[in-house]
């Protein structure tokens, strides 16, 4: 394999590397250093099928699919009773209020409190903003099942976080 | 979209994700050439397997031209596995390593009409256990759908087909009736079939506060061996965004039934690739936890009668509570070592209790878009880190009108549960 690729690929992995980025830091519930790992990872999975995937319709949906994926596949590989939330919270590109900060603590604490899947439904759902169906289709489960999951992630949250989004208010 | 009625939760939550999940940096710039390097490492570790002889990796991702015999020990048939665009079962051979033959779309579509009663069916759609998923070389779980009218009015109506680990709580819980506290729904029951399937019947609706009136009714049936059948109807063209046609989905509940129970689905839920049926979660518990639930139910003072309870996951227990006064949805979720929030939660203002446990109450309003409701909450954490959170509210659901002027126990109540010695014992 040639060192310099010339098929778009370089160009795709650094546009979508900023993204995944952060929705790994949202599937991990701010653990870094696993965000990073699975971008890297995904990003490999994806060099390996380029070919591919640069002619599918939405490569970008995909490769958000791919690392929804080795995320799952990362947790049942390693999961443990007691997940934690790490010490370590992803920093933010620009200036932050203090509101802003702990607000952004509380979230991944709370996200770091749902099951993996319950997560990942989360993230697809309101971070990627794909639909029951589509959500269904990356996770390999039944828009039932993440209908149900969706319900009851959305009811955790509400309880760990109810208080803290009720001063978020927007127009 | 109008969305003057969401759920103010749900927005709120969406708008505090996207906000600070844009706010993020995008991690360390080499991400992109350390991705790269890893593919090159796969593409090298490839390399050196199929040389090694493991031929069946090359298999993997052949396209529509594959032609192979029709099953094993058959007649001999060959069958296209770009499938017969006729009606009945084609079988194809499955990807490679799987047991069963695959069962195309056009099986599932031809499976699809002869199960629905009299009618035009129309905008179909299906994919087979022998495809991807247009995501490209993703496989992707079989369904068929489409716009069914019996004469008044177009509903969309999708069978979808999958697997769940036979046996587990995910099995379960695709089959118990949700709570009401959660969603809201018409009616739901579960029956057990004579094959020891479960099978639940849901009249509900797209949203779970009923906004817009769209009316999702779905069957949903686990086999004891784990396959499952999803079956939904919609009184609408369309999922989401298609105007309501008519005042309910056309399959009564009697029809809803014979389609999800058809033999056709289960031969298909079989012809998924063994490799891609789910395995229980590690740590997902195998028999009914009620763990939380139950010992928040044992806590409850005499007086107040459980009229629901339910659990979403270990960690996560409710009771719905009636004291003669009106529902209260009580909520609570215990959560070990958590040492790491507690200063984030626990203020300098946190009271503190002789054994060392931190308390903090709120009495805040529930959600917005619902008049009156209020949500009374004690947060406490154990010098172990143990976090017992609990919240009661003054209506029996988290999305509806309130039924009571205040919660049904009261915050003294709600710390005296939250801080019983019985929550150290568990998990």
């Amino acid at each position: 394999m040639r060192q310099g690729r010339d098929d778009g690929y370089p160009e795709f992995a650094a546009a979508r590397a900023g993204h995944l980025y952060r929705s790994a830091c949202l599937l991990t519930g701010g653990d870094t250093h696993l965000a990073e790992d699975l971008v890297q990872e995904t990003l490999g999975r994806v060099y390996l099928k380029w070919g591919r995937i640069s002619g599918a319709d939405n490569p970008a949906g995909y490769v958000q699919t791919v690392l929804t994926r080795t995320f799952l596949a990362h947790r049942r590989r390693h999961s443990s009773r007691r997940e934690r939330t790490t010490d370590v919270l992803p920093e933010v590109a620009g200036p932050e209020s203090a509101g802003d900060a702990s607000l952004r603590l509380t979230l991944f604490q709370a996200l770091g409190q749902l099951s993996a899947k319950d997560r990942a439904v989360v993230v697809l759902r309101y971070w990627e903003d794909r639909s029951v169906e589509e959500t269904a289709a990356a996770m390999n489960t039944s828009s039932a099942a993440v209908r149900t999951r969706c319900v009851r992630a959305l009811a955790r949250l509400r309880l760990l976080l109810g208080d803290a989004l009720g001063e978020y208010a927007r127009p | 979209m109008p969305e003057a009625d969401h759920d103010s939760f749900e927005e709120r939550f969406t708008h505090v994700l996207r906000d600070t999940g844009a706010a993020l940096d995008t991690g360390r710039r080499d991400l992109a050439a350390e991705g790269a390097a890893r593919g090159r490492r796969l593409v090298a570790r490839r390399r050196a397997a199929v040389a090694g002889g493991v031929a069946a990796v090359a298999l993997v991702g052949v396209g529509g031209a594959l032609v192979l015999p029709g099953g094993q020990g058959g007649d001999g048939r060959q069958q296209s596995a770009a499938g017969s665009p006729k009606a009945g079962i084609t079988t194809t051979a499955a990807e490679t390593g799987a047991a069963k033959p695959a069962v195309s779309a056009a099986s599932l579509l031809g499976a699809f009409e002869k199960l629905l009663p009299g009618g035009r069916l129309t905008q179909t759609e299906a994919r087979g256990t022998d495809e991807r998923s247009s995501a490209k070389n993703m496989y992707a779980t079989p369904y068929v759908q489409g716009v069914y009218d019996d004469g008044r009015g177009k509903a969309a109506i999708s069978v979808g087909i999958n697997r769940v680990p036979p046996g587990t709580q995910e099995a379960r819980q695709n089959t118990q009736c949700p709570d009401k506290a959660f969603i809201a729904y018409d009616s739901c029951s579960t029956t057990k079939l004579a094959d020891g399937s479960a099978l639940m019947i849901l009249k509900g609706y797209e949203y779970p506060d009923k906004r817009s009136g769209t009316k999702l009714w779905r069957a949903e049936l686990v086999t004891p061996t784990g396959q499952f059948i999803d079956v939904q109807e919609w009184n609408a063209a369309a999922e989401k965004d298609a105007p309501v046609t008519r005042p309910e989905p056309p399959l009564s509940a009697a029809r809803l039934t014979a389609l999800a129970t058809a033999a056709e689905w289960r031969t298909a839920a079989d012809a998924i690739p063994a490799s891609q049926w789910p395995k229980p979660a590690p740590n997902e518990p195998k028999g009914p936890t009620g763990s939380v639930s139950a010992t928040l139910a044992g806590l409850l003072p005499k007086g107040v009668e459980i009229v629901g309870k339910g659990n979403a996951d270990p960690e996560f227990g409710y009771v719905v509570v009636d004291d003669g006064k009106g529902a209260s949805l009580v909520q609570l979720n215990d959560q070990p070592d958590m040492r790491d929030v507690e200063g984030e939660l626990f203020g300098a203002d946190a009271k503190v209790l002789p054994d060392g446990t931190k308390v903090v109450t709120h009495q805040s309003a529930g959600d917005k878009d619902i008049a009156g409701i209020v949500m009374w909450t004690v947060d406490t954490i154990r010098p172990d880190g143990r976090r017992v959170v609990i919240s009661a509210f003054n209506s029996g659901a988290q999305t509806t009108a309130p039924t009571r002027r205040a919660p049904a126990l009261t915050l003294s109540r709600l710390e005296k549960i939250a801080t019983d010695p019985k929550w150290n014992t568990l998990g």
